[in-house]
């Protein structure tokens, strides 16, 4: 992609936010005023674990240049072991989307907690700096009619 | 009109049409597909038995878009008609059971209820068959079902091959076109040309086929045994794919659905594809009743359609015995075997009473 | 390697005992030396069985047709089916048994063990030897390490390995662990390693290996799936062929949303769909990978997909790549116990974490 220099690739990025934690965290660093950069849509979720790997797909395919799924810490979770269940299913999606050669930089998990605001800030500034250079997806995207 | 080619020479014939985009058999990734061929290509050869898929999509292709909607900023609905303008496509090697289906298709897209998409593409089409010295498959029955391994319909040009040389003959006015294009490779057939080409067509239809037995009363017989057992029986090892359907050069039932891209503002396309009489929700009801709920009744569909209810309708066999159904099956269901399995058990029927 | 009339006589008397009610087995087509799949119900067929190379079919398959047709009948039944069942067949069996699908008593498993030998991949007849014509073949038939192959007039005698499907070659598990009968033997280790000259069996995950080392970047993969997934028509043989593909209602379908007096059209035109019918390049990669991720810790690598393929997309690439990565990374089997939680119902503490942030 040829892009101006001064006017950088917006990425978008879709985020699956777990609502015990993750979604928490998004609002701390919200409320905590924390500079971060708007590329990421949230979409609140009762808990990573409830991530099918076809929100991902259908997220990859409607466009999104990056996914984001985040969650308790392994402990911390709502339903005790949601997230242990997520760790291991999108380990499979992210190899299986590098396996048909996606970047593998646009897949992303992390855990948030409700109290790491700064975190959360930390996790969409380097997925977005991440994302930047990478330019549009259009591997999975479907057609525009 | 016939003339002869040079086998050598068949790129340069490509080469000579330069106002067409010209699709020929290649083997890509371990299958034979019409692909684009550049002109001059002097490796450019015709050695396919068959491909794989018919030439069908080239008038009727998998996914066709008839119109996208959206909103207007001021929240009226826009459609956007989508028919399509292909430029002149030419497809060459095209078996004659093939050119047979696509006079199917042009039966039912163009003859009650004329299709605009399926003319605006088939209007600029010309397609160059290849005759069968010999059937390019053990399962090929092209004879049975009012075929020829040197049939004509459909084509615009034949050609024959005589070993080094083919023997071309237009059969349309496209096809002369295409060989007046042609004229500083294609040269004058001589009486010995036509006679080999003779000599090879009788041959060809002296070689032994797998045959539908008895086809002349194959539709009566199939009515007689809508209802026998054997139709669950045959279809028992069936897994319900479409493969049969899909690789086959008459199959045409399609769905049209609705791709929503966007809820907000509105806006997608209205999408025709290929659909097949073999999966689960092809007939299945919106009050979620299934008429034709098992393999069975599926397999009867299909063969009924192409051997009993086209024939009706039509006065011909909606089969050109191409054999890529019996080929392709993951589980051997072989189309010959079953009607002739259900026509001789309805002949052996007492006749019911009249 | 097993007698076939060994296996008739096995089938025969347990349909004359009335130990099953029905065999799920192979015979002779009526398009030459393919097998097919068959479900027999009364002694005398027990003659039409066979067993020889082209017996690829996964008969797991129609445990599961046989459980939709009694469901959709409201049949019940005191009886066991039985199943002819190679390695690869055993081990769907056990993953429908462990996913509840099928219970143990509800089968009758004759094992069949694969021995040293395998099953023959059509595609690799092609050119296999001096005028061999896949189409003209009357028979193929086991010999030892070899694979015998007649037409009408002449006969072949192939190594085994040089044509046999890669699913076989690459196999660890050639004979049933979890039967009722077993016919053949447990091959040795080193009767299917053959010989360093002649080896008769591959690495595991071999041809996944292969690939990775030639497409080793990210665009040479997307190059190479890209391609793969355009060709793809969505005629769903390998969902049809797959007997882990069971669900009642497949994410590219949508036929149980049912109509009423009270439906609105809004409610119509906006019912989920993931996937759309159309062969387009996003939603075949949408189905296929939906599909490997649907099958991880399922698939036992019949190959079946891969083989149905009518434009043969190597399928089997994105299963085994989903298994070796369950082998190695958790340390689980598909199809080796009916016991064990399943991949993904289970984790363990020291699974992967270190792509996570």
């Amino acid at each position: 992609m040829a892009e101006d220099p001064k006017t950088p690739y917006e990425p978008r990025i879709v985020a699956f936010l777990c609502k015990w934690c993750s979604s928490a965290g998004s609002d701390l660093a919200g409320v905590s005023r924390i500079q971060y950069p708007a590329n990421a849509t949230p979409i609140t979720v009762p808990c990573s674990g409830s991530v099918s790997p076809q929100y991902i797909l259908t997220a990859f395919r409607k466009g999104a240049d990056g996914v984001l799924v985040s969650g308790c810490h392994l402990g911390d979770c709502h339903y005790l072991e949601g997230n242990y269940l997520a760790r291991r299913k999108l380990f499979l999606v992210k190899e299986l989307l590098e396996f048909i050669g996606l970047e593998p930089e646009r897949f992303r998990m992390s855990w948030v907690s409700a109290a790491e605001g700064a975190k959360f800030a930390q996790v969409i500034t380097d997925f977005v700096a991440d994302l930047r250079p990478l330019g549009p997806q259009d591997k999975l995207q479907g057609q525009r009619p | 009109m016939e003339r002869i080619l040079d086998k050598g020479r068949l790129g340069a014939w490509v080469a000579a049409l330069a106002d067409w985009t010209v699709l020929a058999p290649a083997m890509q990734d371990g299958l034979w597909a019409y692909r684009p061929v550049a002109g001059g290509e002097a490796s450019l050869t015709l050695g396919h038995p068959n491909t794989v898929q018919p030439p069908k999509g080239q008038s009727f292709p998998q996914r066709e878009v008839f119109f996208t909607f959206d909103e207007t900023p001021d929240g009226q609905p826009r459609l956007t008609p989508l028919v399509p303008r292909p430029g002149p496509r030419l497809v060459f090697g095209v078996r004659p059971c093939d050119g047979q289906g696509l006079t199917h298709l042009d039966q039912v897209f163009g003859e009650e209820a004329p299709d605009a998409y399926y003319q605006a593409r088939r209007g600029t089409l010309a397609y160059v068959g290849l005759a069968c010295n010999s059937p390019p498959s053990r399962h090929c029955f092209c004879t049975s079902v009012g075929g020829s391994p040197f049939g004509e319909a459909g084509l615009d040009v034949l050609m024959i091959d005589l070993s080094d040389r083919y023997l071309v003959r237009a059969l349309t006015p496209v096809g002369e076109t295409l060989m007046t294009a042609g004229q500083g490779v294609l040269t004058e057939a001589g009486a010995d040309d036509r006679a080999e080409a003779q000599q090879r067509r009788l041959a060809a239809l002296a070689h032994p086929q797998r045959a539908v037995a008895a086809p002349q009363a194959v539709p009566e017989r199939l009515k007689a045994g809508f209802g026998s057992a054997l139709w669950e029986r045959l279809a028992q090892p069936c897994i319900g794919c479409g493969i049969c359907t899909f690789l086959c050069p008459t199959c045409h039932c399609f769905d049209i659905n609705d791709e929503v891209a966007s809820q907000s503002p509105v806006c997608g396309s209205r999408v025709r594809t290929w659909d097949s009489c073999q999966f689960p929700d092809f007939t299945m009801h919106t009050s979620g009743h299934n008429p034709r709920a098992d393999l069975g009744a599926r397999l009867r569909q299909r063969v009924s359609h192409k051997f009993l209810y086209y024939f009706e309708n039509h006065g011909v066999f909606q089969c050109t015995g191409c054999g890529r159904c019996i080929i392709a099956c993951p589980v051997g269901i072989d189309i010959i075997a079953v009607v002739n399995q259900v026509a001789a058990e309805a002949a052996a029927m007492p006749p019911a009473d009249s | 390697m097993i007698d076939p009339e060994e296996l008739r006589t096995r089938a025969r008397d347990l349909l004359e005992g009335g130990q099953v009610r029905a065999v799920i087995g192979y015979r002779r087509g009526s398009r030459g030396w393919a097998a097919e799949p068959v479900v027999i119900t009364r002694p005398e067929e027990a003659q039409d069985l066979v067993w020889d190379p082209s017996c690829v079919h996964n008969l797991a398959l129609y445990l599961v047709q046989d459980r939709r047709r009694r469901g959709a009948l409201r049949e019940s039944t005191d009886r066991p089916i039985g199943i002819l069942a190679k390695g690869c067949d055993a081990r769907a069996i056990v993953v429908l048994m462990q996913e509840n699908y099928v219970q143990r008593d509800e089968v009758y498993i004759i094992g069949l063990s694969c021995e040293s030998s395998g099953m023959l991949d059509e595609r690799k007849l092609a050119g296999a030897a001096e005028g061999i014509d896949p189409q003209a073949l009357e028979a193929v038939d086991f010999e030892g390490d070899a694979f015998v192959l007649s037409s009408q007039h002449q006969q072949w005698r192939l190594p085994a390995a040089g044509v046999m499907a890669e699913r076989c070659l690459e196999c660890r598990n050639p004979c049933p662990k979890v039967h009722d009968t077993l016919l053949g033997k447990e091959p040795r280790e080193q009767e299917r390693r053959g010989t360093a000259s002649a080896p008769t069996m591959s690495d595991p995950f071999a041809e996944l290996q292969r690939f990775e080392q030639t497409a080793d970047s990210a665009a040479a993969r997307w190059d190479f799936w890209s391609r793969q997934f355009d060709r793809c028509i969505r005629c769903f043989a390998c969902r049809s062929v797959c007997p882990m593909c069971y669900c009642e209602e497949c994410m590219v379908d949508s036929i149980s949303f049912t109509v009423t007096p009270d439906t609105t059209a809004q409610e119509k035109a906006n019912r989920l769909r993931w996937i759309e019918r159309s062969a387009s390049r996003s939603d075949n990669i949408g189905y296929h990978l939906t599909r490997a991720l649907h099958l991880a810790g399922r698939c036992i690598d019949c190959g079946e997909c891969e083989r149905v393929c009518p434009v043969r997309i190597p399928l089997r690439l994105l299963n085994t790549k989903m298994e070796r990565e369950s082998r190695e990374r958790f340390g689980y089997e598909p199809g080796a116990s009916v016991e064990v939680a399943a991949l993904l119902a289970s984790f363990r503490d020291d699974d992967p974490n270190d792509f996570i942030r």
